[in-house]
């Protein structure tokens, strides 16, 4: 819309500076078909969602979504770095204090002694269940066997 | 001007589309995507005129629409809304149209939508053809083609404040948050870009 406050640009009422804005004027009935204008916003949505579900979110995304601040002023953002860090290494220390000793032979001194005492001996047999002494699981040898020795493995005489 | 309202120009409706913008661009973020759809339906229009505009060939807008949307989209995380919706998407149509143009400078050539059937009820178009015209002796096809070559022996800084102030509405004050310019310097790159226009229609019609 011409501005009538616009003093640059309404000096003259020169037949040129008219018929340029009627030109201007007409040119807004330049108008695409509807057809194409429909087609190219549907190309425009599909592609959207191709973007879409090809793009994955990634940590850095979710971020400065969720807290712009953080990236917008990066002071603060170095800050709430430090801060976290800070409270990180304090809880890391005063856990270590807690479980001094406690631990395994990585623990101190005294961690290194109690690994080195508990020396017993042991073994990886297996130990079976003791049977009743009446019990016999083979029978005794007959004498009256269909199985007859046909050799000797001693010395020939 | 009689009847000097540009039927295609819409105002820009700031104050009342803010919090709808807003609204829909944080759901966007948050991989709504039909939100963005309803951005791509209110403001297709708009880009694809300015494209359209600044290359004078439809097939080229429809394209570069096609890329400002999707180029919008995938940024739109780093989107901080530090401008408006409107001017952001904005200023991507326009850079992306300029570099668009960079790339194929040999192989410009013009392709225009045709003329609304209304423009015969418009005033301005029978003070145009009314006898003692100059124009009265050329086809309106004719006229049109002559001024969108004029538009684009435009720079591209000139070729954008003339399509955006003179053909789409758009205050100084928003042309220049688009280009990043001050008020003052579009106001005079506006100036320039028209007497430019006015030396070459005059010479076409002498």
């Amino acid at each position: 819309m011409m501005e009538k406050s616009d003093n640059m640009e309404t000096t003259s009422e020169d037949p040129a500076d008219v018929l340029l804005r009627q030109l201007f004027h007409l040119k807004g009935y330049e108008t695409p078909e509807t057809a194409r204008m429909i087609r190219n916003k549907q190309n425009i949505m599909r592609q959207v969602r191709e973007v879409s579900s090809r793009n994955h979110w990634n940590l850095s995304d979710l971020l400065e979504v969720n807290i712009p601040w953080f990236f917008a002023e990066p002071r603060y953002g170095i800050a709430a770095l430090f801060v976290v860090f800070a409270t990180l290494q304090f809880w890391g220390i005063s856990t270590n204090k807690q479980a001094d000793g406690k631990t395994g032979i990585y623990s101190g001194d005294r961690g290194i002694a109690m690994a080195g005492q508990n020396t017993g001996v042991y073994t990886n047999s297996v130990s079976y269940p003791k049977l009743p002494d009446s019990l016999t699981l083979f029978a005794e040898k007959q004498g009256d066997s269909s199985i007859k020795p046909v050799g000797s493995f001693g010395p020939k005489k | 001007m009689a009847g000097s309202e540009n039927p295609n120009i819409e105002e820009i409706p700031e104050e009342a589309s803010v919090p709808d913008d807003e609204d829909l661009v944080l759901r966007s973020q948050q991989g709504d995507v039909r939100a963005f759809d309803e951005l791509v339906e209110k403001y297709h229009g708009k880009i694809y005129g300015l494209t359209y505009n600044m290359t004078s060939n439809r097939e080229d807008a429809e394209d570069l629409t096609q890329e400002v949307f999707v180029k919008a989209f995938e940024a739109l995380p780093r989107f901080r809304g530090n401008s408006s919706f409107y001017t952001w998407l904005y200023r991507i149509a326009v850079n992306k149209t300029i570099n668009y143009r960079k790339k194929r400078n040999r192989k410009r050539t013009l392709s225009l939508d045709q003329f609304d059937q209304e423009i015969k009820g418009d005033d301005v178009y029978h003070d145009l053809t009314a006898k003692g015209s100059p124009l009265r002796s050329m086809s309106l096809s004719e006229l049109q083609e002559k001024l969108n070559e004029a538009l684009q022996h435009l720079s591209e800084k000139h070729r954008t404040v003339v399509v955006m102030h003179d053909m789409q509405g758009i205050p100084h004050e928003e042309i220049a948050k688009v280009v990043k310019a001050s008020v003052g310097t579009v106001r005079s790159r506006l100036f320039y870009a028209r007497r430019q226009m006015q030396t070459e229609l005059t010479e076409f019609m002498k």
